[in-house]
């Protein structure tokens, strides 16, 4: 709330200065300008001025006194920690599980990486399935794996086993612009081990890292018509890039509906979201998923009737995540990164990464809705090739296509989670490797980087690390 | 993170604050004749107070931590070798000595303790006393290397007050098992090895995070690319841990009249624990830890020499309040309430100046 106060003061001193002396106003304003003819606002109203690492993690300043009430609630409910049942205070993990917290994989509300050297899995986990043989047609939802569901669970309460652990190995392979620049991108190999039981060689593994939370309400927020002007499945205008919408199963709708989040856009709701992830995350159910994720495993070795997460625990939490602000843009007016913001435009990176979106309304969540922000994403699904393809479909998507991560905030991750691990399995050390795995739809843009000088490809990161 | 809660008047009072200050601008603007520069607009060079901050008082009480834990140890083992009275009250001291510099870092819970899973690791909440008991129970071999692999919340520091004291300080050395110690022994040299990690990324000789921090604002530092994030840090790290002390530590526990919600529930080390903490924004603030350095006080006075002495005495404040809850915390939530809730108000204070008055001269000021 005082934000509100900073930006409303600042705001009108603003108006005042600009009035009587443009150049006085240059110091106090720096990156703190609420004036958003540079795009620095990313999240509208709901953006903060914090370079810290707690740029994520801080609640949106326009919230109301009762709203920021249950944003801190479901703050905590984030937080909890949960133990073996029975236990006075937070029972129901597992019996099988990635995490014990929502906090240890959205660390400080931010980026997951893949496990360094000798380091366990915290903030990465593997979806698994059987190949969908049976129907050619499209949005089938995943098939599980008999004895392991759609997910690899390699932790476990004592004295049950847990599903197993997966092995990375990188080969580095080298790359070189057009100027004789080398870079090596890492190619990672999965091998599921140390599995309870066999394993169908067949599986379909998808590695993931937890995404960010902020800024989650406003993507809810925006339109599905918005979203759906910017789909050309068939690629109808010819520019090579198609956009595809991703239609999944909304288990309280009970009915397919736009998918938004998660990398493959497979769940179309935060409520969906944060459900499936006490469930397949912790074992932990909730209305939406009443079932332990062990059900029909011989983990399972009492189905326990209470849910373990209430409806209303679900609400708060679900909040929380709609509700934290996003980070403001950082040297806007820099003439490296204003020139960089342009080459980004040039290579067709905005034409997936779409700068400007408009929020619609979100039912209970005003401070979100009618927002004008800068999330660089489409939602929509493009293929990006057999670099970076899981080849596990995930409903509407196919083996090579993800959706379009936003990029607001990626400037920060280094600041906030201490690494600049990125796309989908972290393979990508930095920036510059993550651009250069874009394949598919985003081939000539890659090429566009690649012809790219050192001047040029410098401004370009300087972009992206103010976003 | 549950911060920036707002009291409606206090924001009014901003309010008018900003309205007025603006006005002294629409005046100011005019006035052409005015040669002299405030001093309160010139940019100021935290690079000392950067510095101090990250090696007088963070890295200074990570090598405490690391030293205190080292003792800790120590004790155990002697413990688990004669396991007397003696030896167990002195590991229960042991305990509460290495507890006091965690909780003074927890004003600066960010960087290496949080990026390296080592906040978690130390001191997750609640036990899971399921797991512990069936491991307890079990025939496995408690090596030091086997208890690492388990959960968070079956080692680290509450892991270890329950086994040390069970209840209060009622623990009799004749009632803990030979699991039980060996178990103890392995799960504190698992701490010391966090707190050594934890020092290391922090140390000139080992990742060096002191640098980092001390460096915000050079060149080629991507982490803190501006002075400014750097003090945001800082100011951040304090506003967390008033509000988590306010808002959750204490208030959780008193709002429900739940004992179960006590942090340092088995040593009935409670109020110290939160008193620790506000002596964590007390070292930050004033840069000090066993040796004395350069603080956000400096800043403060620099600009605002009323906000500086009218915050110091806050903090002083918080603390005594905190240490007038009589002991143990865990009846007093329902027996002194007043006391209680007068902490409360007095930690919700350091955060509300925190949050509305230091933190807005950080993000107003220019920074070198």
């Amino acid at each position: 709330m005082k934000y509100f106060y900073t930006v409303l003061y600042l705001t009108v001193l603003v108006f005042i200065v600009i009035g009587c002396d443009s150049e006085q106003s240059t110091d106090i304003l720096s990156y703190n300008s609420p004036i958003d003819s540079t795009g620095a606002l990313s999240g509208g109203d709901t953006t903060i001025f914090d370079a810290s690492s707690h740029a994520f993690s801080i609640p949106a300043p326009n919230l109301s006194a009762a709203a920021l009430e249950k944003h801190l609630e479901g703050d905590v409910e984030f937080e909890a920690v949960f133990v073996t049942a029975p236990a006075v205070v937070n029972p129901g993990l597992g019996p099988i599980y990635n995490n014990i917290t929502c906090i240890n994989c959205h660390a400080r509300d931010g980026r997951g990486r893949p496990p360094g050297v000798d380091e366990k899995f915290v903030s990465m986990l593997f979806r698994l399935s059987l190949p969908n043989t049976e129907n050619e047609e499209a949005g089938k939802s995943p098939i599980p794996v008999p004895g392991y569901g759609t997910q690899l669970n390699n932790r476990a309460i004592y004295g049950t086993p847990a599903e197993g652990t997966v092995k990375i190995e990188y080969s580095e392979q080298p790359l070189t612009t057009a100027d004789g620049t080398r870079v090596h991108l890492r190619y990672p190999d999965y091998t599921v081990t140390d599995t309870y039981q066999p394993l169908p060689e067949d599986i379909e593994v998808s590695p993931r890292v937890a995404p960010v939370v902020f800024g989650l309400g406003l993507l809810e927020a925006i339109p599905e018509k918005t979203i759906l002007t910017y789909a050309d499945e068939a690629d109808v205008n010819g520019d090579g890039i198609s956009g595809k919408p991703n239609y999944v199963w909304d288990v309280v709708q009970k009915r397919y509906a736009l998918g938004r989040f998660g990398w493959k856009a497979n769940q179309p709701t935060l409520l969906q979201q944060v459900a499936s992830a006490y469930h397949d995350d912790m074992g932990v159910t909730t209305s939406l998923f009443p079932f332990e994720n062990s059900t029909g495993q011989s983990q399972l070795k009492e189905n326990r009737t209470a849910l373990e997460v209430s409806d209303e625990i679900l609400d708060v939490v679900t909040f929380y995540v709609q509700t934290l602000s996003v980070p403001a843009r950082r040297n806007v007016d820099d003439p490296q990164v204003k020139h960089g913001e342009q080459l980004f435009a040039q290579a067709q990176c905005a034409s997936c990464h779409i700068p400007t979106l408009r929020t619609g309304v979100l039912p209970g969540v005003p401070s979100v809705s009618n927002q004008t922000i800068h999330p660089y994403t489409d939602l929509l699904l493009h293929d990006m090739g057999p670099g970076l393809a899981d080849n596990r479909p995930d409903f509407h998507a196919s083996g090579s296509e993800w959706r379009t991560p936003p990029l607001w905030g990626i400037g920060l991750v280094r600041t906030v989670n201490g690494h600049t691990n990125f796309l989908h399995d972290g393979r990508a050390r930095n920036l510059m490797e993550a651009i250069l795995w874009h394949g598919g739809e985003a081939e000539k843009s890659r090429q566009a980087v690649l012809e790219m000088s050192k001047t040029e490809r410098d401004a370009l990161i300087a972009f992206l690390e103010s976003l | 993170m549950k911060f920036y809660k707002e009291v409606t008047t206090k924001n009014i009072w901003t309010l008018f604050c900003c309205l007025l200050l603006t006005f002294t601008f629409i005046i100011g603007c005019g006035d052409d004749g005015d040669d002299e520069p405030d001093p309160t607009d010139e940019a100021y060079d935290a690079a000392t107070m950067l510095n101090d901050f990250a090696n007088t008082v963070v890295l200074a009480t990570y090598s405490d931590l690391d030293s205190k834990a080292g003792d800790l140890l120590a004790a155990v083992k002697a413990l688990e070798v004669d396991t007397t009275q003696a030896n167990l009250e002195k590991a229960q001291q042991a305990w509460i000595a290495t507890r006091t510099p965690w909780e003074q870092s927890e004003a600066f819970l960010f960087g290496p303790v949080d990026t390296q899973g080592l906040d978690p690791a130390l001191d997750s909440w609640p036990v899971d006393h399921v797991n512990l008991q069936s491991v307890l129970d079990s025939g496995d071999d408690l090596t030091v290397d086997y208890v690492a692999g388990l959960e968070d919340t079956q080692k680290g520091f509450h892991t270890i007050e329950f086994l040390l004291f069970r209840e209060g300080d009622q623990r009799k050395a004749d009632d803990i098992t030979e699991r039980e110690l060996q178990y103890l022994v392995s799960t504190i040299m698992n701490l010391k090895d966090s707190t050594s990690q934890l020092r290391l990324a922090w140390a000139p000789e080992g990742e060096n995070f002191s640098n980092t921090v001390a460096s915000a604002g050079e060149e080629r530092n991507a982490v803190y690319p501006s002075q400014s994030a750097g003090v945001q840090e800082m100011v951040n790290g304090m506003i967390t841990i008033a509000d988590e002390v306010a808002n959750g530590k204490i208030s959780d526990p008193y709002n429900e009249e739940d004992t179960t919600l006590v942090e340092s529930q088995f040593s009935f080390n409670s109020i110290t624990d939160f008193q620790e903490n506000i002596r964590g924004i007390q070292n930050v603030y004033m840069g000090k830890f066993k040796s004395d350095g350069q603080g956000l006080n400096e800043f403060v006075s620099s600009k605002n020499t009323e906000l500086d002495s009218r915050f110091q005495s806050e903090v002083q404040k918080a603390i005594d309040t905190i240490g007038a809850i009589p002991d143990p915390f865990r009846d007093s939530i329902t027996g002194n309430r007043p006391a209680v809730q007068a902490a409360i108000d007095a930690v919700s204070k350091v955060q509300l100046t925190l949050e509305q008055d230091i933190l807005l001269l950080v993000q107003g000021s220019e920074f070198n």
